[in-house]
Protein backbone atom coordinates (compact mmCIF):
# COMPACT_ATOMS: atom_id res chain seq x y z
CA UNK A 1 0.00 0.00 0.00
CA UNK A 2 1.34 3.21 -0.83
CA UNK A 3 -0.73 6.62 0.71
CA UNK A 4 -2.29 9.29 -0.84
CA UNK A 5 0.01 11.86 -2.33
CA UNK A 6 -1.21 14.87 -4.67
CA UNK A 7 -0.36 14.05 -8.25
CA UNK A 8 -1.71 17.09 -10.62
CA UNK A 9 -4.04 18.35 -9.10
CA UNK A 10 -5.68 14.87 -8.02
CA UNK A 11 -5.09 12.70 -5.05
CA UNK A 12 -3.54 9.67 -5.89
CA UNK A 13 -2.58 6.40 -3.62
CA UNK A 14 -1.98 2.59 -4.90
CA UNK A 15 -3.31 -0.32 -3.44
CA UNK A 16 -2.69 -4.11 -4.38
CA UNK A 17 -5.56 -6.25 -5.57
CA UNK A 18 -5.74 -8.04 -2.05
CA UNK A 19 -5.68 -4.98 -0.26
CA UNK A 20 -8.74 -3.53 -2.54
CA UNK A 21 -10.30 -6.70 -1.93
CA UNK A 22 -10.15 -6.62 1.82
CA UNK A 23 -10.80 -3.07 1.79
CA UNK A 24 -13.94 -3.42 -0.56
CA UNK A 25 -15.02 -6.05 1.88
CA UNK A 26 -15.16 -3.80 5.05
CA UNK A 27 -16.47 -1.22 3.22
CA UNK A 28 -19.44 -3.42 2.01
CA UNK A 29 -19.81 -4.57 5.66
CA UNK A 30 -19.99 -1.18 7.06
CA UNK A 31 -22.87 -0.22 4.12
CA UNK A 32 -24.57 -3.61 5.38
CA UNK A 33 -24.66 -2.66 9.29
CA UNK A 34 -26.50 0.57 7.59
CA UNK A 35 -28.80 -1.51 5.78
CA UNK A 36 -27.84 -1.91 2.00
CA UNK A 37 -26.14 -4.52 0.50
CA UNK A 38 -23.50 -3.12 -2.22
CA UNK A 39 -23.45 -5.96 -4.35
CA UNK A 40 -26.90 -6.32 -5.77
CA UNK A 41 -28.43 -4.00 -8.02
CA UNK A 42 -31.94 -2.57 -6.63
CA UNK A 43 -34.78 -2.34 -9.69
CA UNK A 44 -34.44 1.40 -11.01
CA UNK A 45 -38.40 1.93 -9.55
CA UNK A 46 -38.32 0.35 -6.31
CA UNK A 47 -36.08 2.92 -4.19
CA UNK A 48 -38.07 5.98 -4.50
CA UNK A 49 -41.05 4.31 -3.71
CA UNK A 50 -39.37 2.64 -0.57
CA UNK A 51 -37.90 5.58 0.65
CA UNK A 52 -41.25 6.90 0.71
CA UNK A 53 -42.41 5.08 3.29
CA UNK A 54 -39.14 5.62 5.23
CA UNK A 55 -40.46 8.50 7.15
CA UNK A 56 -42.53 7.67 10.29
CA UNK A 57 -44.33 9.18 12.89
CA UNK A 58 -43.20 6.67 14.75
CA UNK A 59 -40.49 6.61 17.53
CA UNK A 60 -36.94 4.85 16.19
CA UNK A 61 -34.64 3.26 18.95
CA UNK A 62 -31.41 3.94 18.94
CA UNK A 63 -29.39 0.63 17.33
CA UNK A 64 -28.48 -1.69 19.71
CA UNK A 65 -25.39 -2.42 18.14
CA UNK A 66 -22.49 -0.62 19.29
CA UNK A 67 -21.04 0.38 16.12
CA UNK A 68 -24.71 0.87 14.03
CA UNK A 69 -24.69 3.25 17.31
CA UNK A 70 -21.73 5.03 16.82
CA UNK A 71 -22.33 5.85 13.01
CA UNK A 72 -25.79 6.86 14.03
CA UNK A 73 -25.17 8.39 17.51
CA UNK A 74 -27.88 9.98 19.81
CA UNK A 75 -28.04 13.78 19.42
CA UNK A 76 -29.37 14.90 22.78
CA UNK A 77 -28.37 13.90 26.36
CA UNK A 78 -32.23 14.54 26.61
CA UNK A 79 -34.37 11.41 25.12
CA UNK A 80 -36.97 13.41 24.09
CA UNK A 81 -34.98 15.19 21.62
CA UNK A 82 -32.83 12.58 20.57
CA UNK A 83 -35.41 10.65 19.58
CA UNK A 84 -37.21 13.98 17.66
CA UNK A 85 -33.94 13.77 16.04
CA UNK A 86 -33.04 10.84 14.74
CA UNK A 87 -37.04 10.38 13.25
CA UNK A 88 -36.33 13.45 11.34
CA UNK A 89 -32.83 12.71 10.08
CA UNK A 90 -31.79 9.26 10.55
CA UNK A 91 -32.95 7.34 7.38
CA UNK A 92 -31.02 10.69 5.61
CA UNK A 93 -28.00 9.99 7.46
CA UNK A 94 -28.09 6.39 6.33
CA UNK A 95 -28.60 6.94 2.99
CA UNK A 96 -25.83 9.54 2.99
CA UNK A 97 -23.37 7.56 4.84
CA UNK A 98 -24.30 4.09 2.25
CA UNK A 99 -23.96 6.61 -0.51
CA UNK A 100 -20.17 7.52 0.51
CA UNK A 101 -19.37 3.87 1.10
CA UNK A 102 -20.56 2.54 -2.38
CA UNK A 103 -18.54 5.24 -4.14
CA UNK A 104 -15.34 4.04 -1.90
CA UNK A 105 -16.62 0.47 -2.65
CA UNK A 106 -16.87 1.07 -6.90
CA UNK A 107 -13.34 2.94 -6.51
CA UNK A 108 -11.87 -0.02 -4.92
CA UNK A 109 -13.12 -2.76 -7.55
CA UNK A 110 -11.93 -1.02 -10.24
CA UNK A 111 -9.06 -2.48 -12.02
CA UNK A 112 -5.34 -1.13 -11.41
CA UNK A 113 -3.05 -0.31 -8.72
CA UNK A 114 -3.58 3.06 -8.59
CA UNK A 115 -7.12 4.62 -6.48
CA UNK A 116 -7.33 8.20 -7.95
CA UNK A 117 -9.46 10.81 -6.10
CA UNK A 118 -10.46 14.07 -7.46
CA UNK A 119 -10.08 16.63 -4.40
CA UNK A 120 -13.85 17.55 -4.53
CA UNK A 121 -14.59 14.25 -3.68
CA UNK A 122 -11.54 13.92 -0.93
CA UNK A 123 -14.36 14.51 1.74
CA UNK A 124 -16.54 11.65 1.02
CA UNK A 125 -13.57 9.39 0.81
CA UNK A 126 -12.06 10.66 4.37
CA UNK A 127 -15.66 10.56 6.01
CA UNK A 128 -16.47 7.28 4.20
CA UNK A 129 -12.83 5.77 5.98
CA UNK A 130 -13.78 7.30 9.26
CA UNK A 131 -17.10 5.40 8.99
CA UNK A 132 -15.17 1.77 8.67
CA UNK A 133 -12.79 2.80 10.95
CA UNK A 134 -15.64 3.71 13.36
CA UNK A 135 -16.60 0.33 12.94
CA UNK A 136 -14.09 -1.54 13.45
CA UNK A 137 -12.90 -0.07 15.86
CA UNK A 138 -15.85 -0.90 18.17
CA UNK A 139 -15.09 -4.43 16.94
CA UNK A 140 -11.88 -4.35 18.58
CA UNK A 141 -13.33 -2.43 21.99
CA UNK A 142 -11.42 1.07 21.44
CA UNK A 143 -13.03 2.95 24.00
CA UNK A 144 -10.08 5.08 25.08
CA UNK A 145 -7.34 6.58 23.63
CA UNK A 146 -5.66 4.49 25.67
CA UNK A 147 -7.42 1.52 24.24
CA UNK A 148 -6.09 2.66 20.48
CA UNK A 149 -2.63 2.69 21.77
CA UNK A 150 -2.69 -0.55 23.25
CA UNK A 151 -3.81 -1.98 19.76
CA UNK A 152 -1.32 -0.10 18.04
CA UNK A 153 1.12 -1.29 20.12
CA UNK A 154 0.14 -5.10 20.12
CA UNK A 155 0.29 -4.85 16.46
CA UNK A 156 3.62 -3.36 16.01
CA UNK A 157 5.38 -5.72 19.26
CA UNK A 158 7.24 -8.29 17.61
CA UNK A 159 6.02 -11.81 18.52
CA UNK A 160 8.15 -14.17 20.83
CA UNK A 161 7.90 -18.25 20.58
CA UNK A 162 5.26 -19.09 22.82
CA UNK A 163 2.81 -15.85 22.55
CA UNK A 164 -0.76 -16.33 22.36
CA UNK A 165 -2.31 -14.53 19.47
CA UNK A 166 -5.51 -14.14 18.80
CA UNK A 167 -5.60 -14.32 14.83
CA UNK A 168 -8.95 -12.79 13.90
CA UNK A 169 -7.75 -9.56 16.28
CA UNK A 170 -4.77 -9.55 15.16
CA UNK A 171 -5.89 -9.44 11.15
CA UNK A 172 -8.66 -6.47 12.44
CA UNK A 173 -5.94 -4.27 14.32
CA UNK A 174 -3.52 -4.90 11.46
CA UNK A 175 -6.35 -3.99 9.09
CA UNK A 176 -7.46 -1.06 11.13
CA UNK A 177 -3.92 0.62 11.35
CA UNK A 178 -3.76 0.61 7.57
CA UNK A 179 -7.10 2.05 7.35
CA UNK A 180 -5.44 4.56 9.81
CA UNK A 181 -2.50 5.31 7.59
CA UNK A 182 -4.47 5.94 4.84
CA UNK A 183 -6.68 8.16 5.95
CA UNK A 184 -3.77 10.17 7.10
CA UNK A 185 -2.27 10.29 4.29
CA UNK A 186 -5.33 11.63 2.69
CA UNK A 187 -6.31 14.20 5.50
CA UNK A 188 -1.90 15.37 4.97
CA UNK A 189 -2.76 16.32 1.38
CA UNK A 190 -6.10 17.80 1.84
CA UNK A 191 -5.06 19.97 4.83
CA UNK A 192 -1.98 21.29 2.33
CA UNK A 193 -4.73 21.96 -0.28
CA UNK A 194 -6.66 24.40 1.94
CA UNK B 1 -57.29 46.98 20.31
CA UNK B 2 -56.87 44.15 22.40
CA UNK B 3 -58.73 43.72 26.04
CA UNK B 4 -55.97 42.03 27.65
CA UNK B 5 -52.74 43.90 26.62
CA UNK B 6 -51.12 43.06 29.72
CA UNK B 7 -50.92 39.43 30.03
CA UNK B 8 -50.14 39.35 26.13
CA UNK B 9 -47.01 41.23 26.88
CA UNK B 10 -46.08 39.02 29.37
CA UNK B 11 -47.04 35.90 27.50
CA UNK B 12 -44.50 37.16 24.58
CA UNK B 13 -41.80 37.77 27.45
CA UNK B 14 -42.01 34.53 28.41
CA UNK B 15 -41.29 32.91 25.08
CA UNK B 16 -38.38 35.05 24.38
CA UNK B 17 -36.99 34.66 27.14
CA UNK B 18 -36.91 30.91 26.96
CA UNK B 19 -36.00 30.87 23.30
CA UNK B 20 -33.20 33.52 23.56
CA UNK B 21 -31.19 30.85 25.32
CA UNK B 22 -28.77 29.87 22.45
CA UNK B 23 -28.29 26.06 21.82
CA UNK B 24 -25.00 24.60 21.28
CA UNK B 25 -23.48 22.27 19.56
CA UNK B 26 -20.73 19.91 21.48
CA UNK B 27 -18.67 17.52 20.02
CA UNK B 28 -17.20 15.02 22.16
CA UNK B 29 -13.93 13.03 22.09
CA UNK B 30 -13.49 9.47 20.50
CA UNK B 31 -10.42 7.58 20.00
CA UNK B 32 -10.68 6.42 16.61
CA UNK B 33 -11.23 10.40 14.79
CA UNK B 34 -8.10 11.91 13.30
CA UNK B 35 -6.78 15.32 14.67
CA UNK B 36 -6.28 15.84 11.13
CA UNK B 37 -9.52 14.98 10.38
CA UNK B 38 -11.56 16.59 13.48
CA UNK B 39 -9.38 19.74 12.18
CA UNK B 40 -10.09 19.55 8.64
CA UNK B 41 -13.65 19.37 9.50
CA UNK B 42 -13.95 22.61 11.88
CA UNK B 43 -12.14 24.47 9.26
CA UNK B 44 -14.23 23.29 6.36
CA UNK B 45 -17.83 23.31 7.23
CA UNK B 46 -17.76 26.07 10.05
CA UNK B 47 -15.16 28.39 7.86
CA UNK B 48 -12.99 28.43 11.12
CA UNK B 49 -9.16 29.50 10.65
CA UNK B 50 -6.80 27.44 11.02
CA UNK B 51 -5.49 28.41 14.69
CA UNK B 52 -9.51 28.21 15.00
CA UNK B 53 -10.16 25.05 14.48
CA UNK B 54 -6.54 23.20 16.03
CA UNK B 55 -7.56 25.37 19.63
CA UNK B 56 -11.50 23.70 19.58
CA UNK B 57 -9.78 20.13 17.94
CA UNK B 58 -7.58 20.04 21.27
CA UNK B 59 -9.77 21.07 23.57
CA UNK B 60 -11.72 18.04 22.31
CA UNK B 61 -9.15 15.50 22.58
CA UNK B 62 -7.74 17.32 26.00
CA UNK B 63 -10.88 18.31 27.58
CA UNK B 64 -12.92 15.68 26.78
CA UNK B 65 -15.47 17.92 24.35
CA UNK B 66 -15.92 21.53 23.25
CA UNK B 67 -18.58 23.39 22.46
CA UNK B 68 -18.14 24.21 18.54
CA UNK B 69 -21.29 26.23 17.34
CA UNK B 70 -24.17 28.35 18.85
CA UNK B 71 -27.05 29.44 17.62
CA UNK B 72 -30.50 28.67 17.33
CA UNK B 73 -31.78 25.20 18.14
CA UNK B 74 -32.51 24.37 13.66
CA UNK B 75 -29.33 25.79 13.23
CA UNK B 76 -27.67 23.41 15.82
CA UNK B 77 -29.84 20.45 14.73
CA UNK B 78 -27.93 21.15 11.07
CA UNK B 79 -24.78 21.37 12.71
CA UNK B 80 -25.20 18.14 14.65
CA UNK B 81 -26.51 16.50 11.63
CA UNK B 82 -23.38 17.44 9.24
CA UNK B 83 -21.13 16.02 12.43
CA UNK B 84 -22.70 12.59 12.37
CA UNK B 85 -22.61 12.37 9.14
CA UNK B 86 -18.66 13.27 8.78
CA UNK B 87 -18.46 10.60 11.89
CA UNK B 88 -17.78 13.39 14.98
CA UNK B 89 -19.64 12.38 17.76
CA UNK B 90 -21.88 15.38 18.63
CA UNK B 91 -24.29 16.41 20.80
CA UNK B 92 -26.95 19.78 20.76
CA UNK B 93 -28.02 21.65 24.07
CA UNK B 94 -29.65 24.65 25.17
CA UNK B 95 -27.02 26.78 27.02
CA UNK B 96 -28.07 26.59 30.85
CA UNK B 97 -29.82 29.86 32.46
CA UNK B 98 -27.38 32.45 33.91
Amino acid sequence: MKGFARKRGRYVAHLDRTERTILSRVVADTALLLGTRLDIELPAAEPDSLASLDWSADEIAEPTDPALARLLPAASEDDGIAGEFRRLTESDLRAAKVDRLRMVWGALLAPGERLEVAPEMAMDWAAALTDVRLVIAERLDIQTDDDAEAVYEAATRRRRPGDEVDEVRSALASLYMALTWLQESLLTVMLRAL
Amino acid sequence: MSALPDVEQQEQTEVVVETDRPWVTVVWNDPVNLMSYVSYVFQTYFGYDEAKASQLMLQVHHEGRAAVSTGARETMEVDVQAMHSYGLWATMQQESAG
